[in-house]
Protein backbone atom coordinates (compact mmCIF):
# COMPACT_ATOMS: atom_id res chain seq x y z
CA UNK A 1 0.00 0.00 0.00
CA UNK A 2 1.40 3.38 -0.95
CA UNK A 3 1.82 5.71 1.97
CA UNK A 4 0.25 9.08 1.39
CA UNK A 5 2.73 11.89 1.76
CA UNK A 6 1.38 14.64 3.94
CA UNK A 7 2.33 17.95 2.41
CA UNK A 8 1.11 21.31 3.63
CA UNK A 9 -1.38 22.78 1.21
CA UNK A 10 0.12 26.24 1.40
CA UNK A 11 3.66 25.23 0.51
CA UNK A 12 3.00 25.76 -3.17
CA UNK A 13 1.83 29.34 -2.75
CA UNK A 14 2.80 32.15 -0.47
CA UNK A 15 6.10 32.75 1.27
CA UNK A 16 8.38 29.84 2.09
CA UNK A 17 9.06 28.84 5.68
CA UNK A 18 12.50 30.43 5.50
CA UNK A 19 11.03 33.71 4.24
CA UNK A 20 8.57 33.67 7.14
CA UNK A 21 11.45 33.03 9.56
CA UNK A 22 13.33 36.02 8.12
CA UNK A 23 10.22 38.21 8.46
CA UNK A 24 9.74 37.07 12.06
CA UNK A 25 13.32 37.97 12.88
CA UNK A 26 12.68 41.43 11.44
CA UNK A 27 9.82 41.85 13.91
CA UNK A 28 6.84 40.71 11.85
CA UNK A 29 4.98 38.62 14.40
CA UNK A 30 2.21 37.78 11.94
CA UNK A 31 4.83 35.78 10.03
CA UNK A 32 5.40 33.57 13.06
CA UNK A 33 1.65 33.14 13.43
CA UNK A 34 1.63 31.86 9.87
CA UNK A 35 4.40 29.38 10.71
CA UNK A 36 2.33 28.18 13.67
CA UNK A 37 -0.69 27.68 11.41
CA UNK A 38 1.43 25.68 8.98
CA UNK A 39 2.95 23.35 11.55
CA UNK A 40 0.44 23.08 14.39
CA UNK A 41 -1.41 20.09 12.94
CA UNK A 42 1.65 18.07 12.02
CA UNK A 43 3.50 18.81 15.26
CA UNK A 44 0.40 18.00 17.24
CA UNK A 45 0.33 14.63 15.50
CA UNK A 46 3.99 13.89 16.25
CA UNK A 47 3.72 14.82 19.92
CA UNK A 48 0.39 13.11 20.40
CA UNK A 49 1.50 9.82 18.90
CA UNK A 50 4.54 9.88 21.17
CA UNK A 51 2.72 10.79 24.38
CA UNK A 52 -0.78 9.36 23.71
CA UNK A 53 -2.30 12.10 25.80
CA UNK A 54 -4.10 15.15 24.43
CA UNK A 55 -3.60 17.36 27.47
CA UNK A 56 0.14 16.72 27.56
CA UNK A 57 0.29 17.24 23.80
CA UNK A 58 -1.39 20.61 24.10
CA UNK A 59 1.10 21.75 26.78
CA UNK A 60 4.09 20.43 24.85
CA UNK A 61 2.94 22.03 21.61
CA UNK A 62 2.80 25.42 23.31
CA UNK A 63 6.27 24.84 24.75
CA UNK A 64 7.65 23.82 21.36
CA UNK A 65 6.37 26.93 19.57
CA UNK A 66 7.55 29.12 22.45
CA UNK A 67 10.99 27.50 22.49
CA UNK A 68 11.26 27.77 18.71
CA UNK A 69 10.30 31.45 18.83
CA UNK A 70 12.93 32.20 21.46
CA UNK A 71 15.58 30.18 19.60
CA UNK A 72 14.78 31.63 16.20
CA UNK A 73 17.82 33.99 16.25
CA UNK A 74 20.04 30.89 16.53
CA UNK A 75 18.40 29.23 13.52
CA UNK A 76 21.15 29.35 10.91
CA UNK A 77 19.23 27.84 8.06
CA UNK A 78 21.66 24.91 7.75
CA UNK A 79 18.63 22.65 7.84
CA UNK A 80 15.11 23.55 6.81
CA UNK A 81 12.85 25.20 9.37
CA UNK A 82 10.62 22.17 9.02
CA UNK A 83 13.41 19.79 10.14
CA UNK A 84 14.50 22.17 12.88
CA UNK A 85 11.09 22.57 14.50
CA UNK A 86 10.35 18.85 14.20
CA UNK A 87 13.60 18.19 16.03
CA UNK A 88 12.57 20.57 18.83
CA UNK A 89 9.20 18.84 19.10
CA UNK A 90 10.77 15.38 19.26
CA UNK A 91 13.42 16.40 21.80
CA UNK A 92 10.80 18.03 24.02
CA UNK A 93 8.59 14.97 23.77
CA UNK A 94 11.51 12.66 24.62
CA UNK A 95 12.36 14.77 27.69
CA UNK A 96 8.74 14.65 28.71
CA UNK A 97 8.57 10.87 28.22
CA UNK A 98 11.73 10.38 30.31
CA UNK A 99 10.24 12.47 33.11
CA UNK A 100 6.96 10.61 32.88
CA UNK A 101 8.79 7.29 33.06
CA UNK A 102 10.61 8.39 36.21
CA UNK A 103 7.35 9.67 37.66
CA UNK A 104 5.52 6.43 36.97
CA UNK A 105 6.88 4.88 40.15
CA UNK A 106 4.95 7.51 42.07
CA UNK A 107 1.81 7.30 39.94
CA UNK A 108 -1.49 6.33 41.45
CA UNK A 109 -2.90 2.97 40.40
CA UNK A 110 -5.85 4.91 39.03
CA UNK A 111 -3.55 6.40 36.41
CA UNK A 112 -2.60 3.01 35.04
CA UNK A 113 -4.63 0.58 33.04
CA UNK A 114 -4.84 -3.13 33.76
CA UNK A 115 -1.56 -3.80 31.93
CA UNK A 116 0.36 -1.17 33.86
CA UNK A 117 0.51 1.27 30.96
CA UNK A 118 -0.49 4.89 31.44
CA UNK A 119 -4.08 5.47 30.48
CA UNK A 120 -4.39 7.13 27.11
CA UNK A 121 -6.84 9.63 25.70
CA UNK A 122 -8.91 8.20 22.94
CA UNK A 123 -11.07 10.48 20.83
CA UNK A 124 -14.29 8.90 19.67
CA UNK A 125 -13.63 7.89 16.08
CA UNK A 126 -16.38 5.32 15.98
CA UNK A 127 -19.22 5.49 13.45
CA UNK A 128 -22.33 6.54 15.37
CA UNK A 129 -24.80 4.49 13.38
CA UNK A 130 -23.15 1.11 13.91
CA UNK A 131 -22.59 0.24 17.57
CA UNK A 132 -20.99 -3.16 16.86
CA UNK A 133 -18.47 -1.65 14.51
CA UNK A 134 -17.86 1.07 17.09
CA UNK A 135 -16.99 -1.47 19.76
CA UNK A 136 -14.58 -3.30 17.47
CA UNK A 137 -12.98 -0.04 16.36
CA UNK A 138 -12.53 1.17 19.93
CA UNK A 139 -11.01 -2.13 20.94
CA UNK A 140 -8.69 -1.99 17.96
CA UNK A 141 -7.73 1.57 18.77
CA UNK A 142 -6.99 0.62 22.37
CA UNK A 143 -4.84 -2.28 21.28
CA UNK A 144 -3.04 -0.13 18.72
CA UNK A 145 -2.19 2.51 21.32
CA UNK A 146 -1.06 -0.11 23.82
CA UNK A 147 1.22 -1.65 21.22
CA UNK A 148 2.64 1.75 20.29
CA UNK A 149 3.33 2.56 23.95
CA UNK A 150 5.26 -0.69 24.31
CA UNK A 151 7.73 0.42 21.64
CA UNK A 152 10.78 2.44 22.64
CA UNK A 153 10.47 6.17 22.03
CA UNK A 154 12.86 5.99 19.04
CA UNK A 155 10.87 3.19 17.41
CA UNK A 156 7.59 4.93 18.15
CA UNK A 157 8.96 8.08 16.53
CA UNK A 158 9.89 6.37 13.26
CA UNK A 159 6.49 4.67 13.08
CA UNK A 160 4.77 7.98 13.77
CA UNK A 161 6.79 9.89 11.21
CA UNK A 162 6.67 7.23 8.50
CA UNK A 163 3.38 5.40 8.84
CA UNK A 164 1.19 8.07 10.38
CA UNK A 165 2.72 11.33 9.15
CA UNK A 166 3.98 9.97 5.84
CA UNK A 167 7.50 11.38 5.91
CA UNK A 168 10.16 9.80 3.69
CA UNK A 169 13.10 7.87 5.19
CA UNK A 170 15.54 10.65 4.28
CA UNK A 171 13.39 13.28 5.99
CA UNK A 172 13.06 11.16 9.12
CA UNK A 173 16.83 10.66 9.18
CA UNK A 174 17.35 14.44 9.07
CA UNK A 175 14.79 15.04 11.81
CA UNK A 176 16.18 12.34 14.08
CA UNK A 177 19.81 13.07 13.32
CA UNK A 178 20.66 9.53 12.21
CA UNK A 179 21.30 7.67 8.96
CA UNK A 180 18.65 6.42 6.61
CA UNK A 181 19.86 2.90 7.35
CA UNK A 182 19.14 3.39 11.04
CA UNK A 183 15.66 4.67 10.19
CA UNK A 184 14.96 1.63 8.00
CA UNK A 185 16.26 -0.77 10.61
CA UNK A 186 14.23 0.86 13.41
CA UNK A 187 11.17 0.85 11.22
CA UNK A 188 11.59 -2.81 10.38
CA UNK A 189 12.02 -3.75 14.03
CA UNK A 190 9.04 -1.62 15.08
CA UNK A 191 6.85 -3.15 12.37
CA UNK A 192 7.81 -6.63 13.50
CA UNK A 193 6.99 -5.79 17.11
CA UNK A 194 3.66 -4.24 16.18
CA UNK A 195 2.86 -7.12 13.90
CA UNK A 196 3.45 -9.51 16.77
CA UNK A 197 1.07 -7.74 19.12
CA UNK A 198 -1.56 -6.79 16.54
CA UNK A 199 -1.40 -10.01 14.51
CA UNK A 200 -4.96 -11.09 15.30
CA UNK A 201 -6.35 -7.88 13.80
CA UNK A 202 -4.44 -8.22 10.54
CA UNK A 203 -5.68 -10.09 7.47
CA UNK A 204 -3.87 -13.36 6.91
CA UNK B 1 2.21 -13.70 1.76
CA UNK B 2 5.43 -11.75 1.82
CA UNK B 3 6.65 -9.84 4.81
CA UNK B 4 6.28 -6.55 2.96
CA UNK B 5 2.61 -7.29 2.30
CA UNK B 6 2.18 -8.11 5.97
CA UNK B 7 3.61 -4.75 6.87
CA UNK B 8 1.31 -3.00 4.44
CA UNK B 9 -1.66 -4.51 6.29
CA UNK B 10 -0.16 -3.15 9.48
CA UNK B 11 0.27 0.24 7.83
CA UNK B 12 -3.41 0.28 6.96
CA UNK B 13 -4.14 -0.24 10.61
CA UNK B 14 -1.72 2.48 11.62
CA UNK B 15 -3.52 4.89 9.31
CA UNK B 16 -6.39 4.75 11.78
CA UNK B 17 -4.27 6.77 14.13
CA UNK B 18 -4.48 9.71 11.75
CA UNK B 19 -8.07 10.10 12.93
CA UNK B 20 -6.88 10.85 16.44
CA UNK B 21 -6.85 14.62 16.07
CA UNK B 22 -8.70 17.14 18.20
CA UNK B 23 -10.52 18.66 15.21
CA UNK B 24 -10.52 21.98 13.40
CA UNK B 25 -11.97 23.97 16.30
CA UNK B 26 -8.97 23.22 18.45
CA UNK B 27 -6.56 24.42 15.77
CA UNK B 28 -8.65 27.53 15.08
CA UNK B 29 -8.31 28.48 18.73
CA UNK B 30 -4.71 27.35 19.13
CA UNK B 31 -3.09 30.61 18.01
CA UNK B 32 -5.02 32.66 20.58
CA UNK B 33 -4.23 30.09 23.26
CA UNK B 34 -0.55 30.25 22.31
CA UNK B 35 -0.47 34.05 22.56
CA UNK B 36 -2.06 33.82 26.00
CA UNK B 37 0.52 31.18 26.98
CA UNK B 38 3.40 33.42 25.86
CA UNK B 39 2.04 36.39 27.81
CA UNK B 40 1.71 34.19 30.89
CA UNK B 41 5.27 32.90 30.47
CA UNK B 42 6.67 36.42 30.18
CA UNK B 43 4.82 37.57 33.29
CA UNK B 44 5.96 34.56 35.27
CA UNK B 45 9.65 34.93 34.41
CA UNK B 46 11.72 35.63 37.51
CA UNK B 47 15.08 37.42 37.50
CA UNK B 48 18.09 35.14 38.21
CA UNK B 49 18.61 36.55 41.71
CA UNK B 50 15.01 35.88 42.75
CA UNK B 51 15.81 32.22 43.44
CA UNK B 52 18.87 33.17 45.50
CA UNK B 53 16.85 35.62 47.59
CA UNK B 54 14.17 32.99 48.05
CA UNK B 55 16.67 30.41 49.32
CA UNK B 56 18.36 32.90 51.63
CA UNK B 57 15.08 34.16 53.07
CA UNK B 58 13.48 30.77 53.36
CA UNK B 59 16.12 28.04 53.77
CA UNK B 60 13.56 25.61 55.19
CA UNK B 61 10.29 24.64 53.57
CA UNK B 62 7.67 22.87 55.68
CA UNK B 63 10.29 21.85 58.21
CA UNK B 64 12.57 20.34 55.57
CA UNK B 65 15.73 22.10 54.35
CA UNK B 66 15.78 22.99 50.67
CA UNK B 67 18.15 21.08 48.44
CA UNK B 68 20.03 24.32 47.73
CA UNK B 69 20.43 24.90 51.50
CA UNK B 70 21.80 21.40 52.02
CA UNK B 71 24.18 21.77 49.06
CA UNK B 72 25.45 25.17 50.24
CA UNK B 73 25.96 23.88 53.81
CA UNK B 74 27.86 20.84 52.52
CA UNK B 75 30.04 23.05 50.32
CA UNK B 76 30.82 25.35 53.28
CA UNK B 77 31.67 22.33 55.46
CA UNK B 78 34.03 20.85 52.85
CA UNK B 79 35.71 24.23 52.28
CA UNK B 80 36.14 24.70 56.05
CA UNK B 81 37.66 21.24 56.55
CA UNK B 82 39.98 21.76 53.57
CA UNK B 83 41.09 25.12 54.98
CA UNK B 84 41.97 23.79 58.44
CA UNK B 85 43.42 20.41 57.49
CA UNK B 86 45.24 21.34 54.31
CA UNK B 87 49.06 21.89 54.19
CA UNK B 88 49.91 25.24 55.70
CA UNK B 89 52.81 25.86 53.36
CA UNK B 90 52.86 24.99 49.69
CA UNK B 91 55.52 22.49 48.70
CA UNK B 92 55.67 20.66 52.03
CA UNK B 93 53.88 17.59 53.33
CA UNK B 94 53.55 16.32 56.86
CA UNK B 95 54.36 12.68 57.62
CA UNK B 96 52.56 10.52 60.16
CA UNK B 97 55.44 10.77 62.61
CA UNK B 98 55.29 14.51 62.51
CA UNK B 99 58.23 15.07 60.17
CA UNK B 100 57.90 17.49 57.29
CA UNK B 101 59.01 16.52 53.79
CA UNK B 102 60.40 19.13 51.47
CA UNK B 103 59.90 18.58 47.74
CA UNK B 104 63.68 18.31 47.20
CA UNK B 105 63.82 15.27 49.48
CA UNK B 106 64.70 16.88 52.76
CA UNK B 107 62.95 15.50 55.79
CA UNK B 108 62.74 17.78 58.75
CA UNK B 109 61.68 16.80 62.23
CA UNK B 110 58.67 18.63 63.54
CA UNK B 111 59.28 20.21 66.89
CA UNK B 112 56.41 21.39 68.98
CA UNK B 113 58.28 22.18 72.16
CA UNK B 114 58.35 25.83 73.07
CA UNK B 115 62.08 25.57 73.74
CA UNK B 116 62.74 24.69 70.15
CA UNK B 117 60.74 27.52 68.67
CA UNK B 118 64.00 29.20 67.85
CA UNK B 119 65.79 28.05 64.76
CA UNK B 120 67.59 24.73 65.32
CA UNK B 121 69.85 23.92 62.33
CA UNK B 122 71.21 20.77 64.00
CA UNK B 123 67.81 19.05 63.65
CA UNK B 124 68.10 18.94 59.90
CA UNK B 125 68.32 15.54 58.25
CA UNK B 126 69.17 15.55 54.61
CA UNK B 127 67.81 12.69 52.59
CA UNK B 128 70.08 13.38 49.65
CA UNK B 129 73.26 13.68 51.71
CA UNK B 130 76.82 13.46 50.30
CA UNK B 131 79.25 16.15 49.34
CA UNK B 132 78.44 16.34 45.64
CA UNK B 133 74.86 17.48 45.93
CA UNK B 134 74.51 20.79 47.63
CA UNK B 135 71.03 21.27 48.90
CA UNK B 136 70.33 24.38 50.84
CA UNK B 137 69.63 23.37 54.44
CA UNK B 138 66.26 23.92 56.00
CA UNK B 139 65.50 25.31 59.37
CA UNK B 140 62.75 24.32 61.69
CA UNK B 141 60.80 26.93 63.56
CA UNK B 142 58.65 24.53 65.52
CA UNK B 143 55.90 24.09 62.98
CA UNK B 144 57.17 24.30 59.46
CA UNK B 145 60.32 23.82 57.50
CA UNK B 146 61.83 27.01 56.18
CA UNK B 147 64.13 27.25 53.20
CA UNK B 148 67.58 28.53 54.02
CA UNK B 149 68.32 31.89 52.61
CA UNK B 150 72.02 32.64 52.44
CA UNK B 151 71.32 36.33 52.54
CA UNK B 152 70.05 35.98 56.07
CA UNK B 153 72.57 36.78 58.72
CA UNK B 154 72.41 35.54 62.27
Amino acid sequence: MAVERVLPADLESGPTDEELVASTLQGDLAAYDELIRRFQGRLYGVIYHLTSNHEDTNDLLMEVFDKAYRSLPTFRGQSSFYTWIYRIAINRSFNFLDKRKRRQGAMSLNDLDEEGLPKVDLPDVSPQNNPNKAIVLNELQNKLNESMLKLSKEHRTVVTLFDIQGLAHAEIAKVMGCTEGTVRSRLHYAHKQLQKSLGIYLKK
Amino acid sequence: MSQKEDFSELQKLLHLKRLETPGREYFDRFLDAFHAYQRREILQQEPWYAKLVEVLCEPWVAGVPRLATVAASAACLVAGVAFFLGPTQPGTAQLADGKVVHPKGIVVAAVHDQAFKELQPELIETAAGGDEIQIPPLYVNGHNALAYDSRLTF
